[in-house]
């Protein structure tokens, strides 16, 4: 008994806000919490079988070339060898989000450093290690490989779908008052998820159990199975606990195959542990890209051409390519339109998700160029934001299911007293350091994905929520609960969700922000069966229903549910599809990004002093996790301002900084005071909860904010993120000289 | 070549054999199975396996099993006194301290260790005692406030 | 093939004994071990040092301070010692964080040798010497010619390093350690000065400066030192510093930063440096 809905339309009727329990909107702590605090959540690695062997994977040291052999009778020799593994199945590439079929298999064919060509099986694991350590290889290199996109030699491609136009930019910016036309460029970066990358894999006849690492299970069922040549009701994935994702762990990778083929091949469970390292080499960077953007605005500032044409790069037959201009079209208004998107060929480490991937990055530029523009113009960059807002989708002429970006930004400049900041660069000193503000607009597409989940309504009066959703640190368990608790009038702790097992109904997956209003939906509707079935029991209707506290009241009547329930339990299946709304209108998460810097005069050091983050997402269904979302989003955002960059080697493509010794994710102490406000806002367009991804949102224009501040503090631009101290001191040299 | 090694573990006499390249931490993972403490940077960046050592807290990815024959080690498992959650933890739950919960034992060990040595250690003082700990979903913020709260509690009790 | 021996003398004679024979990896805190080993292969039979318990510990002699090898940078901080350690003392609490202070050992971090290392430039602006012991006795070397480049020291296979030994100052004196990285903590060093000044009636009786980073090796000032002996102990002294002074360095462009860079701050943190020592009572 599925209650299902495909969101053609808006939903009019606010399910939600009929209810009493009032769980709902709360700040409730995570379920999950006190197994956390005590080490007693099980992560993939955690699971370990006593009789399991461990593998190392091996990696390729040349960048595009053959494996021509490898010296397999000295490793089998050492002590604790049980095999090594380099079946035609490995996986070259990892899977990307939501492919639901096999990437690129076949190690022997070697296209980027790093790539996982064997796995060495030992006992233990430091037999594998250094079994995997000892492995000689053999490779016939194409030394012609072209591992850098601004080779002139990189094979470029243009998709056409992907570029678009509309009116005459170039002759707007040849009429316009105020023009910004610059090159803006931001390095690769990583997810850095705590967790490595890790899967045990076991066999039970020819049904695979894996416990993995993973963000969206059902996708990485049906690719691990197409990948291993079987059918996918023979595998069971588990997940129940994931240590971050941030886009890495969208797509199955190399690890689980391995880990699932040396099971097999050994008649043991097999556990794969990748180091840090192998998860910087051979899961998922994202994308350098280099931006054209170009703005032209009348004397008021009012935008009429806006241009934003993006380079980046992927392995050769990759689909994926990092969306950088995504926003753009809808986020500002102007006539003149031009959006471009190339791609580079290139032999490095597969370009894939990292969270948000193309407003991370997108925003961040075009916020950027934002800023040049309200300095060439002389117009406050709040205002001149506030000028730009369009009243409809200005490129696809549909309207917006609903935009806050207005008020994020006016709430945004009075909460941080942006009416004190000096708009001319270089004018606010505090001993050696200058001091300075900036801001950017925020926005992130909103999306629905089709999710599945079943609540059943136990004899004893409690829930319980199945889905094969995870939960990698955002709140799904508390999020779920707090729906099926506010829909069936539980109190939170009768309600149990189960997560992160192939098992249960399949679910959108975590990523793109979509998640919890995705499968809350289904948790939602899948409740709203259970009341349909309540209300036959009490001969009564719908309206007519209040459920509170674990009791059903039904005009003058007050009836625990187990009395109701009689011994037998009821169970709603609930079912979204997105429809035709995603093309009606076009649906967007706002907000603004207030930063204030100090920049040392002397080494070009950049503080960040203090952040604001305000945002609107629809219903926030818990303001807690909500707002945790956002502080962790706008910490990403620090790192692409300030320090996150992957280095590659010209001459092979490798990574350099494959460690987090050399990649520099923010410490506590890189991290100031940082607010986050979160607006009131419903989106009857997105889905019955009228809630929207807020995930991503925090990343999405932070870095601007911070690259604006620094030009506000010292009057230098950076273009180039992340704006480290070496291109800062330049600009203050050259200033001075 | 093998090492027969002894320890305290969460107050409990522990031995076992071990190679003399195996760390602290996967003996306790693989041997105790106290899985608690993680394995998350391979460089000693991290942070998600602390431990205390003796106690000191200590980066259980830094220390050989046999290194640590005869100490007393206290893992994330110790910290709770039974079915009470020790009020660190209790802090690190309660002010949301914690995301996807991989850094968090590691988090939770090292502020309890600030507490200890540093009762009334301010905020700055704080974030700089933690900057052997990396997390990626947080922010830290909640967790700077939970180890503020944490030793309010520790105070108290 | 290897054959994974694992060895923890007690005495440093069953140590010195040991190391004969080679073929060694020795791990004293182990900080640089695991990290080095995840991504390389490494002799697999190890010579744990931890067990020389009597290396560990600070001792002053009429002279100078000896401290033992095996003294973890936490010991150092928590130690009471004279203020013209204040410089080491900051460095080490650079190392890492607590957690790797409270494991690591000062010749640990000496013997790896990494162009970064944390301690060197604190050391060789207090004259340090470090003392090897081997079966055929113990020599002394002077930490200038102890590290020889990136990663190489004067350590022949069979010695130990048993303990670092610093001169007490003939006058008073004053110190500082100062670093500049990418990020607040956790970096490894872009640059990092340390500076040691001896004052006498409030004029610069005697300078030793060390900039790290910025060489294969940690280096010493010396034209730099000497046109500060003499010289009002202001923080006037920051200007006396010019980029002539630093000349002797050689830099190399790097992923953390580019060698120009790198040789701008030098200079400013040795300006800095020599402020905050000059400005200090």
């Amino acid at each position: 008994m599925t209650s299902h809905i495909k969101m053609d339309e808006r939903v009019e009727r606010d399910r939600l806000a009929e209810m009493v329990q009032a769980v709902i909107g709360k700040p409730l702590d995570r379920p999950e919490g006190a197994l956390k605090v005590s080490g007693a959540a099980p992560y993939a690695m955690d699971r370990l079988p006593a009789n399991a062997c461990h593998g190392v994977l091996v990696r390729a040291t040349v960048s595009n070339g053959t494996l021509r052999d490898m010296d397999v009778d000295a490793v089998q020799a050492l002590p604790g060898i049980r095999a090594i593994i380099a079946d035609d199945r490995l996986l070259r590439n990892p899977a990307q989000g939501m492919a639901g079929e096999a990437p690129i298999q076949g190690p022997k064919d070697i296209a980027y450093f790093g790539q996982p060509i064997a796995l060495v099986v030992a006992e233990t694991f430091e037999q594998a290690r250094h079994g995997a350590q000892a492995l000689k290889l053999r490779f016939e290199a194409d030394g012609t490989a072209i591992v850098a996109p601004d080779d002139p030699k990189a094979d470029i491609e243009t998709p056409e779908d992907e570029q678009d136009s509309t009116g005459d930019l170039d002759a707007a910016m040849q009429t316009a008052r105020h023009t910004v036309d610059a090159h803006y460029t931001t390095p690769g970066h990583v997810s850095a998820a705590m967790e490595p990358h890790a899967s045990i894999a076991e066999w039970n006849g020819d049904r695979l159990t894996l416990y993995g690492s993973y963000q969206m299970l059902r996708f990485n069922r049906a690719e691990l199975a197409d990948a291993l040549g079987i059918e996918e009701k023979q595998v069971r994935i588990l997940a129940p606990y994931v240590g971050g994702g941030f886009g890495s762990k969208l797509g199955i990778g190399p690890e689980a195959v391995a880990a699932a083929l040396a099971a097999k091949a050994l008649g043991v469970p097999v556990a794969v542990a990748m180091s840090r390292q192998q998860v910087f080499e051979s899961v998922m960077r994202r994308s350098e890209t280099d931006q054209h953007i170009r703005l032209a605005a009348d004397e008021q500032g009012r935008l009429i051409g806006i241009g934003h044409e993006a380079l980046v790069s992927n392995l050769p037959g990759e689909e994926f390519s990092e969306p950088v201009t995504q926003a753009t079209p809808f986020l500002y208004q102007g006539d003149h339109r031009v959006i471009g998107h190339r791609i580079a060929r290139v032999h490095r480490t597969c370009a894939g998700s990292v969270r948000a991937p193309g407003e991370a990055v997108g925003l961040t530029a075009l916020e950027i160029a934002l800023d040049e523009l309200a300095a060439a113009s002389g117009i406050d960059p709040v205002k001149l934001r506030l000028i730009n807002i369009p009243q409809k989708d200005p490129s696809q002429d549909i309207p917006f299911s609903s935009h806050m970006l207005a008020e994020a930004l006016e709430e945004g400049a009075k909460r941080f007293d942006w009416d004190r900041r000096r708009s001319e660069p270089g004018a606010v000193r505090d001993g050696e350091w200058l001091i300075g503000m900036g801001m950017a607009s925020a926005a992130r597409v909103n999306m629905l994905i089709e999710s599945k989940a079943r609540v059943t309504l136990n004899a004893n009066g409690t829930g319980t929520v199945e889905t094969d959703m995870t939960d990698i640190g955002t709140g799904t368990y508390t999020v779920l609960s707090q729906i099926a608790g506010e829909m069936l009038g539980l109190p939170m702790d009768s309600v149990e969700t189960l997560l992160g097992d192939t098992a249960y109904p399949p679910a959108s997956g975590s990523g793109g922000s979509f998640g919890a209003a995705s499968n809350g939906t289904a948790v939602l509707l899948a409740c709203e069966e259970i009341r349909q079935q309540l209300c036959e029991r009490l001969d009564c209707d719908m309206q007519g229903l209040t459920l509170k506290d674990g009791h059903a009241i039904v005009g003058n009547r007050r009836i625990a549910l187990p009395e109701i329930l009689d011994g037998s339990r009821l169970v709603g299946e609930g079912h979204v599809e997105p429809g035709k709304a995603e093309e009606t209108v076009r649906q967007a998460t706002y907000g603004s990004y207030f930063a204030e810097v100090a920049v040392n005069a002397i080494t070009g050091e950049t503080r960040l002093r203090r952040m604001l983050g305000v945002f609107a997402a629809g219903r926030i269904l818990n303001p807690k996790t909500a707002r945790s979302q956002c502080l962790g989003g706008m910490t990403f955002g620090i790192g692409m301002a300030l320090t996150e960059e992957l280095i590659h080697d010209p001459r092979d493509g490798h990574i350099v900084n494959r460690d987090f010794a050399e990649y520099h994710l923010p410490v506590n102490a890189d991290v100031p005071q940082i607010d986050v406000v979160l607006l009131d806002e419903r989106d009857a367009w997105a889905n019955p909860l009228q809630a929207k991804g807020i995930g991503e949102l925090g990343i999405c224009g932070a870095a601007a904010s911070i690259v604006n501040a620094i030009y506000n503090a010292t009057g230098i631009r950076i273009r180039d993120l992340p704006a480290t101290l070496d291109k800062i001191i330049d600009g203050l040299q050259s200033r001075t000289d | 070549m093998t090492i027969s090694v002894s320890m305290t573990v969460n107050g409990k006499t522990v031995s076992g054999d071990v190679e003399g390249r195996t760390l602290l931490v996967q003996f306790l993972r693989e041997q105790l199975h106290l899985t608690g403490t993680h394995v998350g940077c391979d460089t000693s960046q991290c942070g998600a396996c602390v431990v205390h050592v003796d106690g000191q807290s200590v980066k259980s990815c830094t220390i050989l099993a046999a290194q640590a024959n005869g100490t007393e080690v206290v893992t994330i498992e110790g910290l709770a006194d039974g079915a009470t959650l020790h009020p660190m933890q209790e802090a690190f739950r309660e002010h949301h301290g914690l995301q996807c919960g991989f850094c968090t034992p590691g988090m939770l060990a090292t502020g309890y260790d600030i507490v200890r040595r540093l009762p009334d250690a301010d905020e700055a003082r704080i974030r700089r005692e933690l900057s052997g700990n990396i997390c990626r979903c947080t922010g830290y913020h909640n967790i700077v406030k939970a180890i503020k709260a944490g030793a309010e509690k520790m105070s108290a009790a | 093939m290897s054959e994974g021996r694992y060895l923890r003398p007690q005495r440093l004679d069953e140590a010195v004994d040991a190391l004969k024979g080679g073929g060694w990896n020795l791990v004293a805190g182990g900080t640089d071990h695991y990290p080095a080993r995840v991504v390389e292969q490494r002799p697999e039979d190890i010579l744990d040092l931890t067990g020389l318990t009597d290396l560990r510990g600070i001792g002053e002699f009429p002279d100078h301070f000896r401290i033992g090898a095996l003294t973890r940078w936490t010991d150092l901080i928590e130690a009471p010692l004279p203020g013209w350690f204040d410089g080491l003392k900051q460095a080490a609490r650079e190392v890492g964080g607590v957690q790797i202070q409270n494991r690591g050992t000062i010749a640990g971090n000496l013997c790896n040798a990494s162009p970064a290392a944390d301690g060197v430039p604190a050391l060789l602006s207090l004259d340090a010497s470090v003392e090897l012991a081997s079966a055929g006795g113990v020599r002394i070397l002077p930490l200038a010619d102890f590290i020889l480049g990136n990663r190489k020291t004067a350590r022949r296979p069979h010695e130990l390093m048993t303990a670092i030994l610093t001169p007490k100052p003939a006058r008073p004196a004053r110190a500082r350690f100062l670093k500049l990285g990418a990020r607040r903590y956790l970096v490894i060093s872009i640059v990092m000065v340390a500076g040691l000044l001896e004052v006498e009636e409030g004029r610069v009786a005697g300078a030793r400066l060390a900039v790290g980073s910025c060489s294969a090796g940690a280096q010493r000032l010396p034209a730099l030192e000497a046109a500060l002996t003499g010289q009002p102990a202001d923080a006037g002294l920051a200007m006396l510093a010019t980029p002539e002074h630093l000349a002797g360095l050689s830099p190399i462009d790097d992923i953390r930063a580019d060698a120009g860079y790198r040789r701008d701050a030098a200079l400013i943190l040795v300006r800095r440096c020599l402020a905050d020592l000059g400005g200090l009572r």
